[in-house]
């Protein structure tokens, strides 16, 4: 099997060609081709579509695509190749679980299959901006308390320092990202849960240099906690990228490749993006030596992902790599709606329904306001999101769909106007960091609604 | 052949993304004595007018766009030239500066909307991604842009929008140019914040605001 200095070898060697000769002589006609010859299909009738020989067909079409393209290399301008052979190789040889957390909150972050009815791995929590340190360590230290919490995204905290706005690569940032994982693992340490991993690190750092500077042992990170390295889309790497990869690699710590394919753009509509997300599964393996991978295919337009089209990908990618790729997966869905309004509620159901009956590994509760507003999670959403995987894993694809189609009918068409909710201090007591009257009221009323659906709450 | 069957064939091509016989019918139109310009415009465009109602509806996609616009440019390889000698140069609307900013490697939406600018007539620069303030500016300047357009996908990202419009100002020039922001984060109050002109909230928009914002240049 190819090494990671194979890789950094074919960096400086592939064939050179520009940017955006890539882009369109050779990604966009390349997965063309495989969506055609291996009939990958949209159907907008079956969101949670229970077709493995359709699920095989992508997963055959992204090692396909995979072998044909490579992976762009921005900062050597030349393509990163791999065969066939080298990409089954990698698939053949991965272990499909990794090691997580420490003492009491050690995990085995495993692989699911679709209609498995073992619950999915709960990964809480979300890498958003608060407007102060407390509330991010209020919302932390509730969020990580639920025993069914085996991992979390930490948060990036503030975006400011001492009234400075934090930028990318700048000095501010390597001291928000050593900020963000000590406030962490404080807050973890504040729920009795001081050994969680810390899965996302290191989300207030941008640049290579300070996530790698932030992860130093000495600021908090452990090997038995998680880095998120982007593919940049579509399929690209750069220097920053592999510099992160080669250091974890050198540490022997979590490598997680993340993907986030974008329906509407180079991938086309959700065939291809499909096949591309099924594809950056296999990017992970064989390119980044990655022990678990986190997704988020995204449409383009509406920056959400409980779309329909993004909800068949989800479910088909979910299932072409669950059948066929030992690689634990976290599935990060970004909703429309906001804190405290019905609609968040409808679309998170109807993403962890599709998630978890096509055999999502893990994951992650899904995001308020498309994850852009501050201040905009409260630990009500990691409630509803653990009891609604509960209630998902009890069912299979078939019973998800007809779901899935009845909660479309209460949101779809609100998607371009999705009310933008809430903030924490506005339906939360902050002192007591209880939520108020009206947000109870109206998840009970949700609640019962989704019962009336169909939805298996304990 | 007939002037409204090229002008039919012309307009398929772009659909289609069919380069060969874009530039057949280009060539068909000039053999065929027919107004060049009335050829890109009743022709082509009415292509490209297609494929972006087919974007806006979710029909199409960038892979579509990307396709109708190379076709059209295949074609004014053949049309242009006479275009020029008959003196019957069309205005572009005007030129935008188009960038992703400092620390920041997206570029699918800065890219969509690139192409949807193009097809609608402006003249684009498009200068990448992790631009600096002046390095932008620069390019404006050598450019003669009306606009400068910045895309930023992360919240650590979004303070070079504001570093390109304090620099506009520290430098006198803030009027010359008008900026407009977008991308995942930016919101309509971090463009008023800033003191941006415009905020893209997709590329449709941003598109329909730059057609405001920017007089034609001559």
């Amino acid at each position: 099997m190819i090494d990671f200095l194979d890789v950094c070898e074919r960096a400086e060697q592939g064939p050179l060609m520009t940017e955006r000769d890539f882009e369109i002589k050779v990604f966009m006609p390349g997965l063309r081709e495989v969506v055609k010859s291996y009939d990958v299909q949209y159907d907008r009738e079956s969101p949670v579509p229970s077709d493995d020989a359709a699920a095989d067909r992508v997963y055959e079409a992204a090692v396909d695509f995979l072998a044909k393209v490579g992976v762009y290399c921005k900062d050597t301008n030349r393509v990163i190749q791999f065969t066939e052979e080298e990409i089954r190789d990698a698939v053949a040889s991965a272990p499909g679980e990794c090691l997580t957390g420490e003492g009491k909150d050690a995990s085995v972050f495993r692989v699911r299959k679709p209609d498995e009815k073992a619950m999915a791995r709960c990964h809480v929590n979300w890498g958003t901006v608060h407007s102060s340190q407390e509330m991010a360590v209020d919302i932390m230290t509730a969020n990580v308390a639920h025993p069914e919490a085996k991992a979390i995204s930490i948060s990036s905290v503030t975006n400011t320092l001492r009234g400075m706005r934090v930028k990318a690569g700048s000095p501010l940032e390597m001291y928000a990202g050593i900020r963000c994982i000590r406030v962490a693992r404080d807050a973890c340490r504040r729920a009795g849960r001081p050994g969680l991993p810390l899965m996302n690190l290191v989300p207030a750092a941008a640049a290579a240099v300070t996530t790698i500077g932030a992860s130093a042992a000495q600021f908090g990170a452990r090997p038995s906690d998680g880095w998120i390295i982007g593919i940049i889309s579509e399929n690209k790497l750069d220097y920053g990228a592999m510099n992160k990869v080669a250091y974890l690699l050198n540490w022997g710590a979590n490598v997680g490749s993340q993907g986030a394919p974008s329906l509407g753009g180079y991938c086309g509509g959700p065939a291809g993006t499909a096949v591309v997300n099924t594809a950056y599964f296999l990017l992970g393996l064989v390119g980044m030596r990655a022990d678990y991978h986190l997704c988020f295919p995204i449409h383009f337009r509406y920056g959400c992902c409980s779309t329909r089209d993004v909800l068949w990908l989800v479910s088909t990618s979910s299932q072409a790599g669950s059948r066929n790729i030992p690689l634990p997966v976290i599935w990060l869905g970004y909703m429309a709606a906001g804190v405290n309004t019905k609609m968040y509620f409808y679309e998170a159901a109807a993403y962890l329904l599709a998630s978890t009956t096509s055999g999502a590994d893990a994951v992650k509760m899904p995001t308020p306001a498309k994850g852009v507003k501050v201040d905009a999670s409260t630990p009500m959403e990691t409630k509803f999101g653990i009891e609604m995987v509960r209630a998902a894993s009890k069912l299979d694809r078939q019973a998800a769909n007809e779901l899935v189609i009845k909660l479309l009918e209460k949101y779809e068409s609100e998607i371009p106007t999705a009310p933008e909710g809430d903030r924490y201090q506005d339906c939360y007591d902050v002192r007591t960091a209880e939520p108020g009257e009206d947000y109870l009221r109206l998840y009970d009323e949700v609640k019962t609604e989704l019962v009336a659906v169909g939805v298996p709450f304990d | 052949m007939q002037t409204n069957e090229i002008l039919e064939n012309l307009k398929n091509a772009v659909i289609e993304g069919d380069d060969v016989k874009a530039v057949e019918n280009a060539k068909a139109a000039l053999a065929a004595d027919m107004d060049p310009l009335q050829a890109m415009q009743l022709g082509l465009a009415k292509g490209t007018d297609v494929i972006g109602e087919r974007f806006e509806r979710g029909e199409a996609y960038l892979p579509e766009l990307i396709m109708a616009g190379e076709t059209f440019k295949a074609a004014m390889e053949i049309l242009e030239p006479e275009i020029k000698r008959q003196q019957k140069d069309v205005e572009p609307l005007g030129t935008v500066v188009l960038t992703t900013v400092k620390g920041d490697l997206h570029s699918i939406g800065k890219n969509i909307v690139a192409t949807m600018l193009e097809t609608n007539g402006f003249t684009v620069v498009d200068l990448g991604v992790d631009q600096g303030a002046l390095a932008i500016i620069e390019a404006a300047q050598k450019a003669n842009a009306a606009a400068i357009a910045l895309s930023a996908l992360m919240s650590t990202t979004m303070p070079g929008q504001k570093e390109v419009i304090d620099a506009l100002l520290e430098l006198d020039m803030r009027d010359k140019y008008r900026v407009i922001v977008g991308g995942g984060p930016v919101t309509q109050a971090w463009a008023d914040e800033i003191g941006a002109d415009a905020f893209g909230a997709d590329a449709v928009q941003a598109v329909e605001l730059l057609k405001q914002l920017v007089k034609p240049t001559r």
